[in-house]
């Protein structure tokens, strides 16, 4: 079973990204930040990371920089905003981001996208 | 190998001050190249007149994470007018981290942040709103809820409705179930809203 790291301070959001993911089997873990993010994909590396931008501690922007400069496997990165200015989606790429979504994110969406970065559109 | 580079504080124990208290001396070492030198000075500033504005122009490009503390610390110290309105404008930096740290000054300020509120969450710009509703999760006044329940019956932005309804899941009473149910009816076509606003009136029943 593919694992993704939801990593969004906002316990609502994190939880209606798993129900989708899980739904779609899915394995989910969350973090509440990007340095608790950055702890886990340390430990155990995600196939994919579904990031927040706007995070205390560690934001979105800064936990992508650090984990692209890991010695790890390089996983797909979606990153996910409230903000829907140009230059946010801009940052979030030259992050390391794969993909850039605007929140809220429709299931279908959100599915649809991790399948594609996963090789998974026929499951 | 560290894994936040560009986090990591100065330690700030055991300090010294460079030079005497006098304010247009504090004011230049703001500048100093030294970051113990930065510190004391934004902390013995808080006695100096004109200070909110002399540290507001510092913060915004003081690269050193333990100096911004310092210099929000003592803004949340003076809690003027001028503090207040350059936190606020924070909201508005590009910065994340700043952004985050002006929240979390904000969050300390109860009495001179619940005057202004109502017009930081009727701000034109979405970001700012949903920064507003972010300083609600702790801020210590008893009108937290009624401004929460202002915003998910009249704010037009999905994600300001979304935050306010996540926070109102954790701070807010049952005086919030019929606005709750108004929000889901006005945005039926938001599979967001419609979780959110079931897992809040969920907590508060359970509450």
């Amino acid at each position: 079973m593919k694992r993704i790291l939801i990593v969004d301070d906002a316990a609502t959001v994190r939880l209606y990204h798993r129900e989708i993911l899980e739904t779609a089997n899915y394995a989910v873990e969350e973090a509440m930040n990007g340095i608790e993010a950055l702890e886990k994909a340390l430990q155990s590396p995600f196939d994919l990371y579904l990031v927040d931008i706007n995070m205390p501690k560690l934001d979105g922007y800064g936990f992508l920089r650090e984990l692209r400069g890991q010695d790890l496997p390089q996983a797909p990165a979606i990153m996910i905003s409230t903000e829907a200015q140009a230059n946010d989606e801009q940052r979030a790429y030259i992050a390391g981001a794969n993909i850039y979504l605007i929140k809220p994110v429709k299931p279908d969406r959100l599915l649809t996208q991790v399948r594609l970065l996963l090789g998974d559109v026929y499951r | 190998m560290p894994l936040i580079k560009s986090q990591t504080a100065e330690p700030v124990t055991e300090e010294a001050r460079k030079s005497a208290r006098d304010c247009a001396g504090l004011v230049a070492q703001l500048a100093d190249a030294n970051p113990t030198a930065r510190r004391w000075a934004a902390r013995d500033l808080a006695d100096c007149p004109n200070a909110a504005a002399v540290l507001l122009d510092h913060l915004k490009r003081e690269p050193e994470v333990s100096v911004r503390e310092v210099i929000l610390t003592t803004l949340t110290a003076l809690g003027d007018e001028t503090a207040v309105a350059g936190l606020v404008d924070c909201l508005r930096s590009e910065d994340a981290a700043l952004r985050n740290e002006a929240i979390e000054a904000m969050r300390q300020l109860p009495d001179a942040m619940a005057p202004i509120m109502r017009g930081l969450l009727a701000d034109q710009d979405p970001d700012v709103r949903i920064f507003a509703v972010n300083i609600l999760e702790s801020l210590c006044h008893p009108d937290v809820e009624t401004w929460l329940i202002e915003v998910i019956d009249c704010d037009p932005h999905v994600n300001v409705c979304g935050t306010a309804v996540d926070l109102l899941g954790e701070v807010g009473s049952m005086q919030a179930r019929e606005s709750l149910l108004r929000l889901k009816a006005r945005f039926a076509n938001e599979p967001y809203i419609r979780f959110a606003a079931d897992l809040a009136l969920e907590r508060l029943r359970d509450a």
